[in-house]
């Protein structure tokens, strides 16, 4: 679609205008609910582990470029950061964009730098390894294996270094943590890694970890918004079943 | 108070924006014209000149940013962010053409979209100043390590004969593509040493498979018992042997439902993908959340003073 029609525009809209609502819900001061999500648990118990060894612990952000993927990664390492900053542990982030490195950089030294421990912070732990999957993927596990780290961290997209990645992470025996919404690799992390957050989890990992009102109101805006869809797709299917396939939705749709 | 602060803040982006995007449509021309290719590449003067001037001005204006106090600087990437955005969210949801909305256009065309490619290019200069960034903290990194003679240190040395012997006949290569040397040596770098690593490296996946549906396949609970059944009948109904099994079943018929093959076709097109479709509805909406996040800058909370 080069351009928009206006049912996505009408959908697009509808979505962002429900998500900025509940943010100014949540921000007014509203209570909100968040399910316990396993995996993003886990995070403090892997930081802990990792304090307790003395040993590093290692973030990759995946194979992306400069995307919402791979930003979210980097929020996520912030809080990981944030809470190795104040353990004083260590937070080895390899990444294979160069562009990506630098704003790796400046989040982790933003992170040290909230805890009052700017001196502690280590700039050439944001390494570029290399900008080609499977010399990246070489570059992390021989960083794995070098630094014995005590916790992995795998937020971000993969390809088909996943399972290169995390297998090595388990022979290590780092306690692993991963989230990917490349869903050809998930059931590669389910296999080699103790926590797995999946699907939409992944967005939810910044609002679940720090609790901020605007975070926690965009994830109950984009449940809203999941449920407007399902109730389009149950729409479609009841019109398919009366009107066939030129069904009015689909006219709409520009289908 | 915090909220209508927000939304002044908002409104007086989004003014900005338009702002932009008026002078961006206005400065069409110029700006297509100042990111267009120069002919005659290396052999032409302008070429040269034009790096010249870029990377006074680009190293002008990254000194004048690092100067910037870190309020100023943050408040910069809120509108450059917000900006960015706006110009492809007008460039996607207004029309490709529209007599009413384009009237001034010759073929009332959208005028944003002409801008993409240039936008594209912009976003190439900033890659390649990263890109130098990421080399330079690579080599920084390697050269401590032979300085100290770090444990390891003939591994960054191999780094610096690598890195400098494939850029070298890299770009000798691509500059004399008809010098026999420089090919040889390319070649012989890229495609014999380099391609066949990599290939190594993704061939090891094979083995980590098996290991890690070793220990994924232990029955231990219920949902690793399903899990395992619907392995097996997946990967038996793939295998011609497997087919085998359920050969005499009819190919036709309510009785050809129980051939492993079809069992397993139905597992991979049925309810795998309403699994896999479900979790991508919530991912594309998770995204677009996180992009309105990342747009308005709610994900640090920068327009209500609190960072996260």
């Amino acid at each position: 679609m080069e351009h928009a029609n206006w049912f996505a525009l009408l959908l697009v809209v509808g979505c962002s205008a429900t998500i900025v609502t509940t943010i100014l819900r949540a921000r007014s001061g509203k209570e909100l609910f968040i399910r316990r999500i396993p995996g993003l648990s886990a995070m403090d118990e892997a930081v802990g582990r990792a304090t307790e060894m003395g040993r590093p612990m290692l973030f990759v952000t995946g194979l992306g470029g400069v995307d919402v993927i791979s930003l979210q990664a980097l929020a996520v390492a912030q809080y990981v950061g944030r809470m190795a900053a104040k353990y004083g542990s260590r937070l080895i982030v390899p990444v294979v964009d160069p562009m990506v490195m630098t704003i790796a950089r400046e989040v982790t030294r933003d992170a040290w730098r909230a805890e009052g421990r700017e001196d502690a912070y280590r700039p050439d732990d944001v390494r570029f390894l290399s900008g080609e999957q499977f010399p990246y993927a070489a570059g992390v596990i021989g960083l794995m294996n070098r630094e014995k780290v005590a916790s992995t961290f795998f937020f971000g997209y993969f390809y088909g270094e996943a399972l290169l990645l995390s297998e090595s992470g388990f022979e290590v025996g780092a306690v692993q943590v991963a989230a990917t919404p490349a869903t050809t690799q998930i059931p590669f992390f389910l296999m080699s890694c103790d926590y797995t957050v999946i699907g939409d989890e992944y967005y939810a990992a910044t609002a679940y970890l720090t609790r901020e009102p605007n975070l926690l109101g965009s994830l109950v805006g984009q449940d809203l918004a999941k449920a407007a869809i399902v109730g389009l797709i149950v729409l479609g299917t009841v019109l398919a079943m009366i009107q066939g396939k030129e069904h009015l939705l689909m006219k709409w749709l520009g289908g | 108070m915090e909220t209508r602060r927000a939304l002044f803040a908002y409104l007086a982006y989004l003014l900005i924006g338009i702002v932009t995007s008026a002078l961006l449509v206005a400065l069409s021309q110029p700006i297509q014209r100042l990111f267009a290719p120069i002919s005659g590449g290396v052999h032409s003067p302008r070429f040269w000149l034009a790096i010249a001037i870029s990377v006074i001005a680009w190293g002008a204006l990254f000194g004048l940013l690092h100067r910037l106090p870190s309020r100023a600087k943050k408040r910069l990437i809120v509108i450059v962010t917000f900006v960015s955005g706006l110009f492809w969210v007008l460039e996607f949801f207004l029309p490709a053409h529209s007599a009413v909305l384009f009237f001034w256009r010759p073929a009332h065309g959208n005028p944003f979209t002409p801008l993409k490619q240039p936008v594209g290019y912009a976003l190439q200069v900033i890659a390649g100043f990263t890109f130098f960034l990421a080399s330079l903290n690579l080599m920084r990194l390697h050269a401590g390590h032979l300085a100290r003679l770090r444990a390891g240190w003939y591994n960054s040395l191999a780094f610096f004969v690598a890195f400098f012997a494939m850029a070298a006949f890299g770009l000798w290569a691509y500059y004399d593509g008809k010098n026999p040397v420089a090919i040889r040596w390319n070649t012989w770098l890229f495609t014999d040493m380099y391609v066949p690593l990599t290939g190594t490296m993704f061939s090891v996946t094979a083995f980590y498979m098996a290991t890690a549906a070793f220990r994924a396949f232990r029955i231990r609970t219920a949902e690793a018992g399903v899990m395992m059944l619907a392995a097996v009948v997946v990967m038996v109904g793939q295998v011609p042997l497997g087919m085998w099994f359920t050969s005499s079943l009819p190919l036709q018929g309510p009785a050809s439902n129980l051939r492993i093959e079809v069992i397993a076709n139905w597992l991979l097109g049925v309810v795998n993908s309403a699994a896999l479709r479900g979790v991508l509805f919530g991912l594309l909406v998770g995204g677009l959340a996180m992009s309105l996040r990342m747009w308005l800058n709610l994900e640090r909370g920068a327009f209500f003073d609190q960072e996260t």
